[in-house]
């Protein structure tokens, strides 16, 4: 085997939960990947499905949504549109032959900041798991 | 079926002589004759004079007053040996002859036992013996051959009016109650007869429980929209409720009621609901107020029952005697019912005739039948001795009426017309003995505590005529009482909400009629002519008659009477309390009353 | 519908459903009456009002409180039967009553001046014609009075001639009894029985520190306003005793609930707390005794304006001699609030200190641990424990009632590690604070968050703590969540500053990253308007249009318009496109 295959993950983070846990997880120095390429957006509501099929066509093998706490929203319940639609486009990824797997929906506050790394950790690993999106397609 | 070679009817067997049945299946178990001779327990034959009372069949043999002690030789002499035992037949009276046949003794052959044929000759729990006497035939005919508007022409036809007293047509009701706007319609038998020495009813629904549910369900289906029907009845008839429960239980088994009774679309149901003793609430609305769980007192009339009666809804009440009426009509024909009584009384009453005459007893009579009739005939007269003053009909709403009126025709219009009424079939014979006024203050004893207490004519009117009256018997009584007591008796009558109030004044209207020399003798004279007021009584012993047997002395419980043996005894007046125990007790007639 | 009648010899109109004495009081024909009154169903039990009615040929008596009008019915109000009948009915009155004003001054009318029979009881007011019952139980509802017993022997009087908590000494017998036969008697104890630790009456003052202090009128349970539901608005001059005696002339039936409209340029939500309702923890039996009350109940019960003035009563009306005040009731359990509400150990200890100053009982307190951070509130703490109260360390599991009416309350002792049952009079659940029941309603009114626990979400919980996510809109104090009172007044001092720097500067900064609309491509659909949670997007002239003064710029519109038409300033799709397209080819 050549070198060792690393998933570049795609992270919409809302800016008053996920932005600021994963801020805080940097200052407090917790140990993460460097696979996780943060975008940041006002709320997760703004991330629109063709923004995830934009990040997948631009080369990323996964994609994490993340945001508030249902209750929690910055915006009241802009991440209630996000929970709509999130799963909506998983069910349709299948079509395009990207394994639905590779998109993710997290919620994950302020205060959350070793929640924060679990959750890429763990996308991570799947990812890694699932190989590159490239050969999945070619497939 | 097992057939007997004979049946033994015992009526009377609830109340004072519980061991006679036991007694009666006991012999006959030890004689091993239990697979020819059936012994059956009917409800009240009706001739409580005469009780306990035992009818053999198919000889017809009626035996009176029979005890324990007189089991074995029935069994012997009758049951076995086909011979009668003379000494317990009936005694004609006055001829002193005995009479062994039940339809040749004169209490019963002078009657007309049609509503009543059934109560002490079939067995009242056993659907089986009402269906093998005719019963559900009624209802089968108008199940199977009649429309509802049929039976309610038939009903109309037949001229029968309520039998609870106020005698309204009975198919009137039905059919305004028919055709009265409501949800659903209700139909309520009344069973709680309240009135003094009335027991109609509930010989009705003890021993034939059956004609009334049949009756009623007959009602149902002629009114129709009537799912439900209740039977009121006192909580003082345990016997009847248990009976008409178990026939209820009886005939929804039997699919004679319940859900699609006999395969029609037609479905009834009769529930019973205990009343708590209230005399008020055989009242119509004060009934139905109770049915709906709430306090049962009158209320104004203005609307009638058959527009909005229990829960709002139409509803046909009427007493259970009229619901028993029901069958017989259907299977008799309207037009043959008709014939039976006068122009506007249509049909037999019972009545129940107590009082002072011989043979005391539930009867049932044609309608028109002269009160002398009903007295002399199947009452077998005044006792020994005495003579007939007044009969009080219709309980404590009714009247006295005079004995000069005794060939006063019993219809509805005629005991009106004279200051009474039918009421729901009390018959209280009274002789010279009675007191006219106490009979008057009895009455509104009874009322005063009977009266919802509602309306302020009513209730306090009954009181103040009564506390008049026990002036007028305790000898303090004025002239000026009687007007008042006029007046106050008039108001009653006219201002009161209810008929209970309306006619509680007429045992006082109906004295104060016929006998107001017995008032004035209490008022001018202080004396009771009858005797029986206390207050204006002496008992003396006569000395001619007295010959000092101590009876009374050994008797009297006040210790008042004495006397040495063989000589003359004397009562001591401020002692003696006027019980009467000695004058009851003394076998030579020696003590006065005056 | 209108019908005529005669009435004397008058041709009158009259409603169809009217009575009578309706239409004779209205055509101005006296009948007298006793047992009538406008507000009441008519019962006919005096027959005073008799009349002469006939109709149809036929003539008979009868009440015209009952009677119904009808057309062409012929009614006669003083036939020489009439009048005897209601001689004879004021005779048999005066004869039970005959030292009743009203009784003597209706006889004297008809020539009796005199009673005709002894009265049983020369003191009896009572003619037993069933006003107050209905009252009581038609108009006010308290089903205390009614009438027992029959004929002569009938009474008027609560259920078995006992005194009753059921009776709310309200007055409205006292007020309709035409005889003056009912007094009220106000006693401590019966006033607290009467209605456990809540308003007495109808009209109230709220409670002693109310702003304004004054009184209230409760409308469901006032009998005018009863009425005046019961007869659709028609009737309206039942009881009135609060109008009467009130000598300022300050309270006015007519006064209506009014809608105001105000523009302000600031709204501070203190929509406040609601009590934890006991009956949600079923185990500690609230509602199955008077003597198990809330901590609210205990504070109204020791208030010198409350039903008891202050002195701690059981509801028998004496003195507890054992009192149980359980921690934690509703709070810090999986089963009901997860969270602590802050207030409930203090409140607590007051009241322990309260009843051991007033009464001297024993006081068990049942607690998890002891929350008393703050100043001086350690100190208090510790004076409580030497006061004498007893601490169970352990959370109070199960209070039930027993046969005597005794409160057994048992919990486990963590200290002791053994269960402990305690047998006392008055059990005090330390209720904790949860939000309001309409606060949903409240939060998407003013746009503002809302929390799982239904407490209002500020801006920031440690740097924004009074703010909220609309602008403009402040929270203070326990609508945010649970706190005290020096808490909740420095929340509301910092709402009010928060106010009037808003309001002193005369202008907003608002952010730049706000929405935009492209009304060339909008199509003006509609869907991004619902899902604005600021209600910031309306239709102009069929496109949508964003107000920048509300939008918060959360792009929600922007991801959600099908036709692209919506871009959000500082995060376009462009450029968070190219952040991602960029990111990703450099690694």
């Amino acid at each position: 085997m050549g070198v060792e295959f690393e998933p570049r993950i795609i992270a919409f983070m809302c800016n008053w939960c996920t932005y600021a846990a994963a801020d805080t997880a940097g200052v407090s120095r917790m140990q993460q990947s460097l696979n996780v390429l943060p975008i940041r957006v006002m709320c997760s509501g703004r991330v629109s499905p063709e923004m995830v099929l934009r990040a997948f066509r631009a080369g990323a093998d996964g994609v994490l949504v993340m945001g508030c706490h249902i209750g929690d929203c910055h915006y009241s319940n802009g991440n209630h549109r996000t929970i709509k639609r999130m799963p909506l486009l998983r069910n349709l990824l299948g079509y395009t032959g990207i394994n639905p797997e590779r998109l993710e929906l997290q919620w994950v506050s302020g205060a959350e900041a070793p929640r924060f790394v679990e959750v890429t950790e763990a996308f991570i690993a799947k990812i890694r798991q699932l190989g590159p999106l490239s050969q999945e397609v070619m497939e | 079926m097992v057939e007997y070679r004979a049946d033994v009817l015992v009526g009377c067997e609830h109340g004072e002589h519980p061991d006679l049945v036991g007694a009666l299946k006991a012999e006959i178990e030890r004689r091993n004759l239990g697979a020819e001779i059936n012994v059956v327990e009917t409800g009240c034959r009706g001739f409580c004079a005469m009780g306990p009372i035992l009818l053999i069949e198919p000889e017809g043999i009626i035996y009176c007053a029979v005890k324990a002690a007189d089991i074995p030789e029935v069994v012997e002499e009758t049951l076995v040996k086909g011979r009668v035992v003379e000494r317990l037949a009936y005694q004609e009276p006055v001829t002193h002859q005995r009479i062994c046949h039940y339809e040749d003794i004169p209490f019963y052959h002078k009657q007309m036992r049609l509503v009543l044929r059934n109560c002490g000759m079939v067995d009242p729990r056993s659907i089986e013996e009402y269906i093998a006497s005719g019963g559900y035939s009624a209802l089968e005919k108008v199940l199977t051959t009649m429309t509802p508007d049929e039976v309610i022409q038939a009903i109309t036809v037949s001229g029968l009016r309520g039998r609870g007293g106020a005698g309204f047509p009975t198919g009137r009701k039905w059919s305004s109650t028919k055709h009265a706007h409501g949800e659903c319609r209700y139909i309520v038998a009344n069973g709680d007869e309240g009135d003094p020495g009335a027991f109609m009813d509930r010989s009705m629904m003890e021993g034939d429980p059956y004609a009334i549910l049949e009756g009623m369900t007959i009602g149902a289906y002629a009114i129709e929209n009537v799912r439900e029907g209740y039977i009121y009845v006192r909580d003082e008839y345990p016997l009847a409720v248990e009976n008409l429960r178990l026939a209820i239980e009886r005939a929804t088994e039997m699919g004679l009621l319940g859900d699609h009774i006999l395969g029609s679309d037609f479905s009834f149901h009769i529930k019973i609901v205990r009343g708590a003793g209230a005399f008020v609430c055989g009242e119509s609305s004060a009934l139905m107020q109770s049915l709906e769980g709430s306090v049962g007192e009158p209320r104004p009339k203005h609307v009638h029952a058959t527009e909005s009666g229990l829960w709002g809804q139409p509803t046909a009440l009427n007493n259970v005697e009229t619901w028993a009426n029901v069958p017989l009509i259907i299977n008799m024909g309207a037009g043959e019912y008709a014939k039976i009584g006068t122009t506007n009384s249509k049909g037999t009453k019972a009545f129940c005739l107590v009082g002072k005459v011989r043979h005391t007893g539930l009867i049932e009579v044609p309608m028109g039948m002269t009160l002398r009739e009903i007295v002399y005939d199947i009452g077998g007269g005044p006792q020994e001795g005495r003579e007939i003053k007044a009969i009080q009909t219709g309980g404590p709403s009714g009247g006295c009426i005079p004995s000069h009126l005794l060939d006063l025709p019993v219809d509805y219009e005629s005991l009106a017309e004279v200051g009474s009424m039918m009421g729901s079939g009390g018959m209280i014979v009274m002789d010279d003995t009675n007191c006219m006024v106490d009979v008057a203050r009895y009455f509104l004893d009874f009322l005063k505590d009977e009266s919802c207490g509602k309306c302020t004519p009513c209730r306090e009117g009954i009181k103040r005529m009564l506390d008049i009256l026990t002036k007028i018997v305790t000898g303090n009584g004025e002239m000026s009482d009687l007007d008042k007591l006029e007046r106050i008796a008039r108001t009653v009558q006219r201002a009161s909400l209810c008929a209970l109030g309306k006619t509680s004044p007429n045992p006082v209207l109906s004295t104060l009629r016929y006998y107001r020399d017995e008032y004035e003798a209490h008022i001018l004279q202080k004396r009771c002519p009858a005797g029986v007021c206390r207050d204006l009584i002496t008992y003396n012993i006569l000395e001619a008659k007295c010959t000092g047997c101590g009876r009374c002395l050994r008797n009297c419980p006040r210790k008042a009477i004495t006397g040495e043996r063989r000589k003359l005894h004397v009562i001591d007046q401020a002692l003696c309390i006027k019980c009467g125990i000695c004058k009851e007790n003394c076998v030579f007639d020696a003590i006065e009353v005056s | 519908m209108s019908i005529t009648l005669t009435i004397d010899g008058q041709s009158v109109q009259a409603e169809e459903g009217q009575t009578v004495l309706e239409v004779a009081k209205r055509a101005g024909v006296t009948i007298p009456t006793l047992c009538y009154h406008p507000a009441l169903e008519p019962l006919g039990a005096c027959r005073l009002c008799v009349v002469e009615v006939i109709q149809r040929g036929r003539s008979q008596i009868v009440t015209s409180c009952t009677m119904p009008a009808e057309p062409g019915m012929e009614v006669r109000t003083s036939t020489p039967a009439v009048m005897e009948s209601r001689r004879t009915v004021l005779e048999l009155l005066l004869s039970r009553c005959p030292n009743v004003p009203v009784i003597q001054q209706l006889a004297a009318q008809y020539g009796v001046t005199e009673p005709p029979f002894e009265a049983d009881d020369p003191n009896e007011k009572c003619i037993l014609c069933g006003l107050c019952v209905r009252a009581c139980n038609d108009l006010v509802g308290a089903h205390v009075l009614n009438f027992s017993d029959r004929g002569i022997s009938r009474v008027i009087g609560p259920a078995f001639m006992e005194k009753t908590r059921d009776c709310i000494g309200c007055g409205a017998c006292t007020i309709v009894c035409p005889t003056g036969a009912i007094e009220i008697v106000l006693e401590k104890e019966a006033l607290y029985a009467a209605k456990p630790l809540g308003p007495a009456s109808a009209i109230y003052v709220p409670f002693l520190q109310a702003v304004p202090r004054v009184p209230v009128i409760d409308t469901d349970a006032c009998i005018r306003f009863r009425q005046q539901a019961r007869t659709n608005g028609e009737l309206a001059d039942a009881c009135g005793v609060c109008q009467l005696l009130c000598e300022a002339r300050a309270i006015d039936y007519t006064q209506q609930d009014e809608e105001l409209d105000i523009e302000v340029g600031a709204v501070v939500v203190a929509t406040g707390f609601a009590d934890f309702d006991p009956y949600l923890a079923p185990q500690y039996s609230f509602g199955k005794s008077p003597n198990i009350i809330t901590g609210i109940e205990f504070e109204r019960l020791s208030n010198s304006g409350g039903p008891t003035e202050g002195e701690i009563l059981t509801a028998e009306g004496v003195p507890p001699k054992s009192v149980a005040i359980l921690h934690c009731v509703g709070s810090r359990d999986k089963h009901t609030n997860k969270y602590c509400s802050r207030v409930c150990c203090m409140y607590a200890l007051k009241q322990a200190h309260l009843v051991r100053d007033k009464t001297g009982a024993d006081v068990f307190e049942f607690y998890m641990d002891i929350r008393a951070p703050g100043k001086s509130y350690e100190e208090f703490y510790e004076r409580v424990q030497e006061e004498g109260v007893h601490f169970i360390r352990g959370k109070g599991a199960e209070v039930t009632v027993q046969p005597d009416g005794k409160l057994l309350v048992k919990g486990e002792d963590a200290d002791l590690s053994r269960v402990v049952a305690v047998s006392v009079d008055m059990v005090i659940l330390g209720t904790g604070m949860t939000a309001q029941p309409d606060a949903a309603e409240v939060s998407h009114l003013f746009g503002i968050g809302c929390g799982n626990e239904g407490f209002f979400t500020e801006a920031h919980p440690k740097l924004r703590p009074v703010e909220t996510n609309t602008d403009g809109v402040y929270l203070a104090g326990t609508c945010q969540g649970p706190r005290d009172v020096p808490d909740t007044v420095a929340h509301a001092n910092a709402a009010a500053a928060e106010v009037l720097a808003l309001l002193t500067k005369g202008e907003v900064v608002i952010s730049p990253a706000t929405a935009e609309v492209n009304r060339d491509k909008c199509v003006g659909c509609g869907d991004c308007i619902p899902v604005c949670p600021y209600t910031a997007i309306a239709r102009v002239d069929g496109k949508a249009q964003v107000n920048a003064a509300l939008c918060k710029g959360c792009g929600t519109c922007v991801a959600t318009c099908p036709s692209g038409a919506i871009e959000a300033l500082h995060f376009t799709d462009e450029q968070i496109v190219a952040q991602i397209e960029g990111v990703l080819k450099w690694v």
